[in-house]
């Protein structure tokens, strides 16, 4: 099937088989490698990019199903602001080991300091519990997202909540 | 050999941060599934579902002739057979792909080739198998009964091995126990589950006429010689890369069927294939790991010192031994850290290494000790219960003391050094002891019962040959190798046989060289996990790779240094006794000259080379440390918990760690390898499990059935260290990789213990389930008040 | 919670299925009604983050799949005099984020804000949530306490059915299988109304071993315990709803739940019994002192 999306601000058209999952879709087609695949069913967080801005699994979303939508990837997000932050405050405070889970858990860091859910460890903790690290044991991880959202001003990166939702008076 | 060195903030001691961090934050690391190669094409296998069956047929239909291959297809292929050294191991083979028989459910039958692992994966659905089922052995004391069926044919029983372990007198010592405890203690199967699963990518390479074997390994040269035996082909036409590997922890240092398989293909194809394992594969097939059941009866004094230990343990190794040293190293290991970092000088351990049809199992960070560590550490609190003291002070009393050491256990393990005692004072400060009595006495406001407990153990690493030939094991990895390289430019490549996979060998190494030759670590490049760039090594196992690869880029770079002196005294017109290296340069009476400098007179100007000196700046050369025995690393571990006992749910509020690996290298990476390696040890103590039902199925799939350790659960992990270097090491330096999780399980059952005090419930089993705890407290409670059969229990 | 249909699957790509976008309900259904005639097995597909799972498990297969994540008609929130109804397809995230008035008097966006991940809530409906039923699924559990009414609409016209009669047991609705859910519709809690929810799992965002949850709307004569969770269909328990709308005290309700709890399928499982008794302690305690 034929299918036009944006990935990484860049127009791309691809014909795809229905079954292809966008992280198949983005690793295979597109190069993109950075998202990896670590159970295929949702819940380690490997596989986390952002779909028109939300965070989603790359593994449990089928490229057919993301025509016309704007997919990002950490490739996409590097000099992003918050993602910039990230980077830097996971590098000083070694938020990452073997490094397989750490492009799932920047897109999800970043979005928890991207709608102000970063203020307290406990809250990181909680925020982050959709990504798994094996290798880190989380600590050093819930440092970094932490001096991360400290670096940046909160009350800037405050986005509103997620839009797919018109309210109708009846 | 110990040199004392200064800190600096490149060097020994400096919190350098990681050079392998700029690609993984960039999302540019390079894995296996990763590489991108034309015509590649993906594997995916028929798997047996069956625990042990014969088989009596394979189908495939004709259509898929070229794309499907089973061992008849492959008839070259020899089994992989791990062959210890030990008297009494009973050898079989492990068919890469089964052929008249299976063993466990997950084996492998046969490979499918298309362009997608999708299509590969519909393939393996066309593929009809025709089984005679046989009785499956699930249960690992079935085998001291008589078995239903035999796994192997030709042994007598389904035993890999029966060997004692004893030292000392145990039934003379016992004599004068005052008190006996005796207890059982099982650690349930697990495995490793590396955020990457295992993967394997080959081709044959036309130019250089080699196959290629990309591998998610932590062995690779080790890998190259299995291959080389299985195949049939000589070892210099194979090349294996394990480029970045994410996450190991010993799942991936045995050689596996699916390597073989998809070796074979790569060789024998016009085009490259992988196999990427899948989570679910993971669970079903990868090394499985732990499966220990243990009985200990300890003798002890009225003060709880302990006389004697008296123990049976049988490991569940599974259907096959995996190459190269099968499931006795685990039973080992086991066996002879039973006493753990204590003074017990008699000791027995009967022991039985069964042979199941589950999957096989393998090493995984900690081996046969955090299941050794469970079963002492859980016995030394009941042993202090009932004497009706502290378990904190009767841990004082048993541990081996500073004035001992070295000490040589009663299972010949030679602690070198450590102040033992003064690393559990340092934990319980960490803890802080009084604050958590004051918070238990108190109470929750929710009810939830507060618990506190410890755990301790002396980890062996970067051991050496005689201790490798001690185990038995058929290849010795008791050095490590490094070839020093400059560059015409100076900048500086080591290339070393290790295979970083997340501990920062490429930080952590260039410290080392500049440690030695005042190169800067920006200008030293690491090279490792490479069969065609590095010397033979014996890879990252068993927490050697400081130790061995540490000490062998010292003494590789000193030896570089060496003749840098001599081509710079030199060029300085002065003795090389007159000159020393330092911050990147020779430096003589009369000036100095950069290493820079240096380098490119010994690449290309060879005519001012001193007389008798050969250009190029490349030294090879190997290390092992002074001491064959290892070098132990001593860490006190404790707990704090909260237990719910209505659900029987259990927090880990506080967790804390005081650990002396020697000498650090860098304090960043070692707390981290610390904190990952507990988070690890309390997934084994709280979460995870693979089950088998009576027909050998195994019971979880995904991870909704296995559940990992997530930030949500884990405490912070608190972190104190004392660096008393060892004299043995290059800078006294210790291994440390491993230690993490091998007290968790056992600090956090013995946390619940104390928690559960008042009402005497204990849990002996890991993983310490909700379920399992409350089983515990209901048996506990009608220990209590059997008559109160029809009461409402809440 | 184990599955063992899952230990056996060792697959995890999906097999090969055909796929439509429907742009309206109208389409969509008509596409069912085909389906169903050509003998293919069609399904409904908004979110995903469940069938594509089970789908890259090959735990299920369908031939085709009918995207409905895209008709506008059911993401719409209606604010009525009574109560909203919020449409099939919107995401869990969406009600974490408090993007529509709220009936529940802030039961849902939290119910919505611990319930897996975020990057599952982004993709995950209301709508595909009960469809599927899972009994480990807040939501099933949560629409049986709050008294919500399902919106079907199929070939043969739309009709409304109580959250308590939709799920009929584990994985199991009163759908037809040309049925699509268009809405649900919570009566708004009054300003009196008190509402408890606990629930047991052992990690965050993993499936419920229990959950308990209560609403009493004494003005509306409303009072309601439902327990859900693995292992069972949810149940209302019938004789502690009706003690606490007698405004019974808080140990004669806990005896009431546990007698009620005697008749759920694992009533002999006594660390489910403990559990259970757990959380409804905990959800009522909220309510009730």
């Amino acid at each position: 099937m034929q299918i036009r999306l944006t990935v990484n601000g860049k127009p791309v058209r691809a014909d795809v088989t229905p079954r292809t999952c966008l992280a198949d879709f983005l690793r295979e087609a597109l190069n993109l490698t950075a998202t990896h695949l670590g159970c295929e069913h949702g819940i380690c967080g490997a596989c986390t990019v952002t779909l028109n801005g939300q965070p989603v699994r790359a593994c449990l979303t089928l490229a057919v199903a993301c025509d016309g939508y704007e997919v990002r990837t950490l490739e996409g997000l590097l000099t992003d602001e918050i993602m910039l932050a990230l980077r830097d405050a996971f590098h000083r405070h070694h938020g990452l080991q073997c490094g397989f889970c750490t492009p799932g858990m920047l897109v999800s860091a970043r979005d928890l300091i991207q709608r102000g859910r970063a203020g307290s460890d406990s809250e990181i903790r909680k925020g982050l519990a959709g990504n798994i690290c094996r290798c880190t044991g989380y600590t050093d991880i819930v440092k970094s997202v932490r001096k991360a959202a400290e670096a940046l001003s909160e009350a800037d990166k405050v986005r509103p909540p997620s839009g797919n939702v018109s309210t109708v008076p009846a | 050999m110990t040199r004392a060195v200064a800190k600096s903030e490149l060097g020994v001691g400096a919190r350098l941060l990681r050079k392998e961090d700029a690609r993984h934050l960039s999302g540019k690391g390079q894995f296996v599934s990763d590489l991108k190669f034309p015509n590649l094409q993906d594997v995916a296998f028929v798997r047996s579902p069956h625990a042990h069956a014969r088989i009596k047929s394979i189908s495939i239909p004709a259509d898929l002739e070229g794309q499907v291959f089973t061992a008849d297809h492959l008839p070259h292929l020899t089994e992989m057979r791990a062959i210890p050294q030990v008297n009494g191991f009973r050898v079989a083979g492990y068919p890469a792909l089964a052929k008249d028989k299976v063993r466990f459910v997950g084996e492998v039958i046969a490979a499918c080739i298309a362009p997608t692992r999708g299509e590969a994966e519909d393939l393996v659905g066309q593929i009809n198998v025709e089984y005679e089922i046989l009785p499956a052995i699930v249960d690992p004391e079935s085998v001291l009964e008589n078995a239903p069926s035999l796994l192997h044919e030709g042994w007598p029983n389904n035993l890999y091995i029966e060997r004692v372990f004893e030292g000392g007198k145990v039934d003379e010592a016992r004599q004068a126990a005052e008190i006996v405890v005796e207890r059982r203690y099982r650690m349930n199967r697990q495995v490793a589950v590396p955020m990457e699963g295992r993967a394997v990518l080959a081709y044959r390479d036309q130019r250089l006429d080699e196959l290629v074997v990309y591998d998610s390994t932590q062995v690779p040269h080790i890998i190259r010689l299995g291959l080389a035996e299985v195949l049939g082909i000589e070892e210099r036409v194979i090349r294996v890369v394990a480029p970045d590997v994410g996450g190991g922890f010993g799942s991936k240092a045995r050689l596996l069927p699916e390597e073989v398989i998809v070796a074979a293909l790569g060789a024998q194809l016009d085009h490259p294939v992988r196999w990427i394992e899948d989570r679910g594969e993971h669970f079903l097939s990868s090394t499985h790991a732990r499966d220990h059941d243990y009985k200990i009866t300890a003798y002890a004094d009225a003060r709880g010192v302990i006389l004697a230990v008296d123990a049976e343990l049988i490991v569940d190794a599974g259907a096959y031994a995996l190459w190269p040293n099968g499931p006795f190293l685990e039973t080992g290991m086991a066996a002879r850290n039973i006493p753990g970092p204590y003074n017990i000088r008699n000791w027995r351990v009967k022991s039985f290494t069964v042979a199941t049809n589950k999957a096989p199992i393998g090493p995984y960070r900690g081996v046969g000790r955090p299941g050794a560590c469970f079963a002492i550490e859980r016995t030394i609190d009941e042993i202090a219960r009932q004497v009706g003291r502290d378990p904190l002070d009767v841990r004082f009393d048993n541990l081996v003391q500073p004035s001992q050491m070295p000490y040589m256990t009663i299972a010949n393990l030679l602690f070198d050094n450590g102040d033992y005692p003064g690393l559990l004072r340092l934990c319980a400060e960490t803890i802080d002891v009084a604050a958590v009595r004051a918070r238990q006495k108190k109470g929750e406001p929710d009810g939830r019962l507060i618990g506190l407990g410890f755990a301790c153990y002396s980890e062996q690493t970067g051991h050496g040959c005689g201790e490798w030939v001690t185990r038995g094991s058929p290849f010795i990895p008791g050095f490590e190798s490094c070839r020093a390289q400059l560059m015409p430019d100076g900048t500086l490549v080591l290339y070393v046989g290790i295979q970083s996979h997340g501990q920062g060998l490429e930080t952590t190494l260039a410290q080392v060289a500049y440690e030695e030759l005042g190169i800067h670590p920006a200008k030293i490049s690491v090279r490792h996990g490479d069969t065609g760039l590095s010397p033979f090594g014996n890879g990252t196992i068993a927490s050697r790779s400081t130790v061995m690869a540490g000490g062998a880029v010292a003494k590789t770079s000193r030896l570089l240094r060496e003749k840098v002196i001599q081509v710079g005294a030199h060029l300085l017109q002065c003795s090389p006794s007159e000159a020393r290296c330092e911050g990147g340069a020779v430096h003589g009476p009369r000036g100095s000259v950069t290493i820079e400098e240096v380098a490119r007179v010994a690449h290309l100007r060879m005519e001012a080379l001193p007389e008798g000196v050969e250009p190029l700046l490349t030294v090879t050369s190997t290390y092992q440390p002074a001491i064959d025995t290892g070098v132990f690393t001593f860490a006190a571990h404790a707990a704090v918990v909260a237990v719910d006992v209505r659900t029987g749910a259990i927090e880990v509020l506080d967790y804390g760690v005081a650990e002396d690996c020697g000498t650090v290298i860098n304090p960043m990476i070692v707390e981290g390898q610390v904190r990952g390696g507990v988070v690890q040890g309390i997934g084994t103590a709280l979460y995870e499990e693979i089950p088998y039902d009576e027909q050998g199925q195994p019971l979880v799939g995904t991870f909704s059935d296995y559940l990992m350790p997530g930030s949500a659960e884990m405490p912070e992990i608190k972190v104190a260290h004392t660096e008393t270097p060892t004299p043995f090491t290059e800078y006294g330096v210790k291994g440390m990789g491993e230690g993490g999780a091998i007290a968790p399980a056992a600090s956090i059952a013995n946390a619940v213990r104390d928690a559960l005090a008042s009402i005497g419930a204990e849990v002996n089993e890991t993983p310490l389930t909700p379920r399992r705890v409350l089983a515990a407290i209901r048996a506990a409670r009608d220990r209590i008040s059997p008559a109160n059969g029809h009461g409402q229990r809440k | 919670m184990c599955h063992p249909e899952r230990a056996r699957c060792r697959r995890m790509k999906a097999a090969a299925f055909e796929y439509t976008r429907a742009d309206s309900l109208a389409e969509a259904i008509k596409v069912l009604c085909s389906a169903t005639e050509a003998g293919q097995d069609a399904q409904v597909v908004a979110g995903g983050q469940s069938l594509l799972a089970m789908m890259n498990l090959r735990v299920s297969s369908p031939d085709l799949l009918v995207d409905i994540s895209r008709i506008e008609q059911l993401r719409v929130v209606l604010d009525e005099p009574d109560a909203i109804r919020i449409g099939a397809c919107v995401t869990h995230a969406a009600i974490e984020d408090r993007a529509m008035p709220d009936p529940s008097r802030g039961l849902m966006p939290m119910v919505a804000g611990n319930l897996a991940y975020r990057a599952v809530r982004t993709r995950g409906t209301l709508g595909g949530s009960l469809a599927l039923s899972d009994p480990a699924g807040d939501w099933v559990t949560v629409m049986q306490a709050i008294g919500a009414r399902v919106g079907l609409v199929g070939d043969k016209g739309r009709r409304e059915v109580e959250a308590l009669g939709f799920t009929t047991g584990l994985y199991e609705t009163v759908r037809a299988p040309n049925e699509i859910i268009e809405s649900v519709r919570i009566p708004k809690l009054s300003a009196a109304a008190r509402w408890g929810f606990s629930k047991f799992c052992r990690k965050s965002g993993e499936f419920a071993h229990s959950i308990a949850a209560v609403v009493i709307d004494p003005e509306r004569d409303f009072a309601r315990i439902v327990l859900g969770g693995s292992g069972a269909a949810p149940m209302c328990l019938e004789r502690a709803s009706q003690s606490l709308l007698q405004r019974a005290g808080f140990q004669s309700v806990e005896q009431a739940a546990e007698d009620d709890l005697a008749n759920r399928d694992d009533a002999h499982d006594e660390f489910q019994r403990s559990v259970h008794g757990a959380t409804i302690s905990r959800a009522l305690s909220q309510v009730l002192s």
